[in-house]
């Protein structure tokens, strides 16, 4: 099968899973106890004032009538009115989501290049002294939680030595890169989750490809160490780090969500608490869908990454 | 001899632990002319890959204790990594067990051939490609040019191993090194690939250290033939003289107990025991406790080694006292005489099976139908061996799958004594079909012990009760020759030998009247498969047991059946008689399989024949006579238009072919003009 077909047969089923969970999300929000309108106007509105919001809004049509109304304006690119800030909910949306891809941008920059050079160095000096260590020091980060070692960086670096803000509060509409001192330490939080857990998975399928009988008739050919590691072992140890990476698109994201809350980054993660915490129901549908599909072409793109490398997945 | 290319003396590498070390290799030493093939055998254990990855420089954790390898005069051992780089691929380079595994998966098998002769000779881009094609054309791939850009798992197994010959040969070696280069393919691939070797050899005139288990495939390739056995060498010598006038008891047992394609003799011999472990070898010679000629001497004193002739050494005290012929097993008289007029215990009539074969996942696939079985009949009779026999991919364990009912054929029917059998069946008939499986790892349950495995169907069909089940666990525990002690191990702590007995103590337990054997002894090692084979007859002999035995060696199904069946694609080619059947006229695909098979006995056997490619896509068989596409003897269009009609040529023998038996019996008794490989002469020394 040809690599575009598949590629094609993936986006359907992208779109699939995007009516699912658009479905979910909508019956969440309007399923749930809770009703939206005394939530703007209060306890204390009279049930005349609610009724006629309710009007308003369209709250008093059947589900199914404004499920599709919903997601038909959603299709047109009109996300509707944020409760919270008043504001149409797309260009907030669109501004943090460019914020958010920057954040995760740099990150992956950053985190992948290292991660991999320390996978591959502990795989090829498997048992060493520096390949325990790494381990060890792997499974510690990775075992505290983003917003503890978010934490312990701004006790240090703002507060102890105040080197680098503890916030990264900005301008709306105001591009973070101008203020790259405030990116710092979300980005580092970021790196040094990603890096403990890439690194090992590098190690282990590093491992894996080093120990294969591929690579023992490549050094039985007479190549030199440094061709065998880097052409037939680690081609060979890219595609399941890789698919990892793609597995882990939602535990990233997730990451994401802490850190802009911890840093009050203005992206999608902080806008998706803030309008829990608001009640503000259509920045909410707007931004669960938005992260959804975030999270399916992150997955589709590790795909077709693996794809390229892994000849064998092809057929 | 002339200075000896590779020259090995005094050898030992060991593996493991300071506390625990497992000498692996002993006081081994050899040597091979420029240009020689040496055949270095033994059971899997003695030690013959390390000695081949020993010669590389290869060590992989082990360590050498002592003796050296000299190649060209230059200790290998002693070698700097990067001397030792320069060395490997360009004089001396490898072809390995499984080509798949040892060809990169993400990288395209023109630039694997090609890497190493940039490295090597510093050859361009563009010339190396070119080098590359010109190889995998030697190696007799088809369209070089385009195969150079596909990947490993596109091509067959037999494809994947020219390409790691080919890989091998990328910078002329002086010295290929194979290791058992053959084993995991089919038997027509492994003849094709055997002539292939050849042809390289008298064309370049590089010497072989040729690395198996198997003594017929040695003899096609080899000049002189080393015996090993864990860990040392016992006899060595010219290849016709070990293998006829062997000068030592083991090389003797290894002999008897390969079933030879020419030769039918009732019990096949046995070697007793196993391998002994390696961190307390026996005093003595290492080989008595399995020795059949053993005496007192043996346990107390190492034996010398003795030069019986020039260039053959023995490691044996009565190296000289040995008999000369190849004593046969006398062991059992004829045990075939059945009563006549046997009815069919079972009968199969034009079974048809597919599978499905989805494209994809999901609502956005569609599927497509493979046929496995298009229309096969076959019968067996009460106390009878039927052997269906054919390639991997010939549609033969789907046919067993059928029979015992683990798959629902789509057409034709199956009968048991008479009473049509549907895949939902009742418990009393599925007790008396039972089934025998290729790998008795993935069919023994992990989690219980031998004697929970063997009291299952006891209880499962009823047979036995309380206090008797123990009873006759132990029973069925001697029948396999296991004994009570084995009742309480797990499988992982059985050799797979082991395994498979209990295997076969299962299915007997259920007291089977018909028991389906799919491929029980191609797993196992030479020397085991022969003691399995000897108690499946036992077996028979006692219970009365019918045999459907599935193989595709025809040497085995020759020692153990009475009548074989020979598939190609789903369907029945050829019928008859097992002595019938090996005898000319026969259809082309028997005659290519019959032809393929290595021998140890060095008598012609008439035309070789070679089948070229891979069995078809069993999606799309060919049209008119399936085998057309490989087929030596095609008359012409009718094979390709026609389905061939059937030919009786004597009682319950036929074929399925458009050649007449006449004519066949002409082409096949043809006078032997060119024939199997006769055993190289001695060669003048290449030059170079």
């Amino acid at each position: 099968m040809s690599l575009s077909r598949l590629i094609l047969r993936r986006v359907a089923l992208l779109a699939l899973v995007l009516v699912a969970v658009s479905l979910l999300t909508f019956a969440i929000v309007n399923i749930l106890p809770g009703d939206v309108a005394t939530a703007i106007l209060g306890e204390s509105a009279t049930p005349a004032d609610l009724a006629a919001l309710r009007s308003r809004m369209g709250l008093d049509l059947p589900l199914g009538t404004r499920y599709l109304t919903w997601i038909g304006h959603m299709l047109r690119g009109d996300f509707g009115t944020s409760l919270a800030f008043n504001l149409p909910v797309a260009p907030i949306l669109l501004w943090r989501l460019g914020n958010s891809a920057i954040l995760a941008a740099l990150v992956l920059i950053i985190s992948v290049p290292c991660a991999l050079t320390l996978g591959v160095v502990a795989a090829v000096y498997e048992g060493s002294l520096l390949d325990r260590f790494l381990s060890l020091a792997a499974v510690f980060t990775f075992a505290l939680p983003e917003f503890v070692i978010g934490l312990v960086l701004i006790l240090v670096f703002s507060i102890l030595y105040p080197v680098l803000p503890g916030s990264s509060l900005m301008e709306p509409g105001l591009n973070p890169l101008s203020q790259p001192l405030a990116l710092v330490l979300p980005i580092l939080v970021l790196v040094l989750h990603q890096l403990a857990h890439l690194s090992q998975i590098t190690r282990a399928s590093m491992i894996n490809a080093l120990g294969s009988n591929y690579v023992r008739a490549a050094r039985l050919k007479g190549l030199p160490p440094a061709l065998v590691v880097v052409k037939h072992a680690l081609r060979n140890a890219l595609a399941p780090a890789i698919a990892e990476v793609g597995m882990n698109f939602g535990y990233v994201l997730g990451g994401l969500v802490v850190v802009e809350t911890l840093f009050s980054y203005a992206g999608v993660g902080q806008l998706m608490v803030m309008s829990v915490e608001n009640r503000d129901v259509p920045t909410l549908e707007a931004t669960v869908l938005v992260i959804a599909v975030a999270y399916g072409v992150g997955n589709l793109l590790a795909d077709i990454v693996s794809l390229r490398l892994n000849p064998r997945l092809r057929s | 001899m002339t200075q000896p290319l590779l020259d090995i003396a005094g050898l030992a590498v060991s593996y493991g632990t300071t506390n625990r070390r497992v000498p692996a290799v002993r006081n081994v030493s050899f040597a091979i002319a420029p240009g020689e093939a040496y055949g270095l055998i033994g059971e899997s254990g003695s030690g013959k890959t390390t000695i081949a990855f020993a010669v590389m420089g290869h060590l992989n954790g082990g360590r050498v204790d002592a003796g050296r390898i000299l190649f060209r005069d230059r200790d290998i051992l002693a070698l700097s990594p990067q001397e030792l780089a320069s060395l490997r691929g360009r004089s001396i380079a490898m072809v390995y067990q499984d080509p798949l595994s040892s060809l990169n998966p993400t990288l395209r098998v023109g630039e694997q051939v090609a890497e190493g002769i940039r490295h090597h000779r510093g050859l361009s881009h563009r010339a190396a490609a070119a080098e590359a094609a010109s190889l995998l054309d030697q190696v007799h791939l088809p369209d070089p040019a385009r195969l150079m850009l596909r990947y490993p798992h596109e091509l067959s197994g037999g494809q994947q191993q020219r390409v790691v010959i080919a890989m091998a040969l990328a910078c002329r070696p002086q010295l290929l090194i194979m290791d058992e280069p053959t084993t995991g393919l089919d038997v027509t691939t492994e003849a094709v690939i055997l002539d292939l070797v050849a042809e390289l050899r008298s064309a370049l005139g590089v010497a072989i250290l040729f690395i198996s288990h198997n003594l017929g495939v040695v003899r096609r390739v080899c000049d002189r033939i080393g015996v090993l056995y864990a860990g040392e060498l016992m006899e060595e010598g010219r290849t016709e003289k070990v293998l006829q006038r062997p000068r030592h008891p083991y090389t003797r047992s290894l002999l008897r107990s390969i079933p030879e394609i020419g030769r039918r003799s009732e019990r096949l011999a046995s070697i007793a025991g196993s391998l002994p472990d390696l961190t307390s070898l026996p005093s003595g010679c290492i080989f008595h406790p399995r020795c059949p000629e053993a005496r007192d001497i043996c346990a107390s004193a190492a034996p010398p080694v003795e030069e019986v002739e020039p260039g053959h050494i023995s490691r044996c005290h009565f190296a000289r006292d040995l008999p000369d012929a190849l004593a046969e097993d006398t062991a059992s008289a004829s045990m075939k005489d059945l009563p006549e007029g046997r009815k069919p215990l079972l009968r199969v009539v034009d079974l048809e099976m597919h599978y499905v074969r989805s494209r994809r996942f999901g609502p956005f696939g569609r599927t497509i139908r493979v046929p496995a079985l298009s229309g096969v009949g076959i019968e067996v009779a009460a106390g009878e061996t039927l052997a269906i026999v054919g390639e991997s991919g010939s549609g033969k364990s789907t046919l067993a799958r059928c029979i015992v009912g683990l798959a629902a054929p789509t057409g034709g029917s199956i009968e048991f004594e008479g009473t049509p059998l549907t895949a939902t069946r009742p418990r009393a008939t599925r007790r008396d079909i039972q089934i025998i499986f290729q790998n008795p790892e993935a069919a023994l349950n992990p989690f219980h012990t031998v004697a929970e495995i063997i009291a299952r169907p006891l209880r499962l069909y009823g047979l036995r009760e309380g206090p008797a089940i123990r009873q006759r666990v132990i029973e069925l525990l001697d029948a396999v020759k296991l004994g009570e002690r084995f009742s309480t191990h797990y499988p992982r702590e059985l050799s797979g030998g082991e395994k498979q007995r209990v295997s076969i103590a299962r299915a007997f337990a259920a007291e089977p009247r018909l028991v389906i054997c799919d491929e029980p002894t191609s797993a196992l090692d030479i020397s085991v498969q022969a003691a399995l084979l000897n108690e499946l007859k036992e077996l028979q002999r006692r219970y009365g047991t019918s045999y459907l035995f599935i193989s595709h060696d025809l040497s085995v199904v020759r020692h153990i059946a009475e009548r074989v069946a020979v598939m190609y694609l789903g369907l029945i080619l050829e019928t008859g008689p097992t002595a019938e059947v090996f005898q000319p006229p026969h259809h082309p695909y028997t005659e290519a399989l019959i032809s393929a098979v290595p021998t140890v006995s060095p008598v012609d056997r008439g035309p070789v024949l070679r089948l070229q490619g891979s069995v078809p896509d069993p999606a799309n068989p060919p049209a008119g006579c399936v085998f057309h596409t490989r087929c030596p003897r095609k008359l012409g269009r009718v094979c390709e238009t026609d389905a061939p009609p059937w030919r009786h040529t004597s009682a319950g023998r036929a074929y399925a072919c458009h050649i007449p038996p006449e004519d066949l019996l002409a082409l096949q008794q043809q006078p032997t003009t060119e024939t199997d490989r006769p055993l190289p002469e001695m060669e003048e020394p290449h030059e170079r």
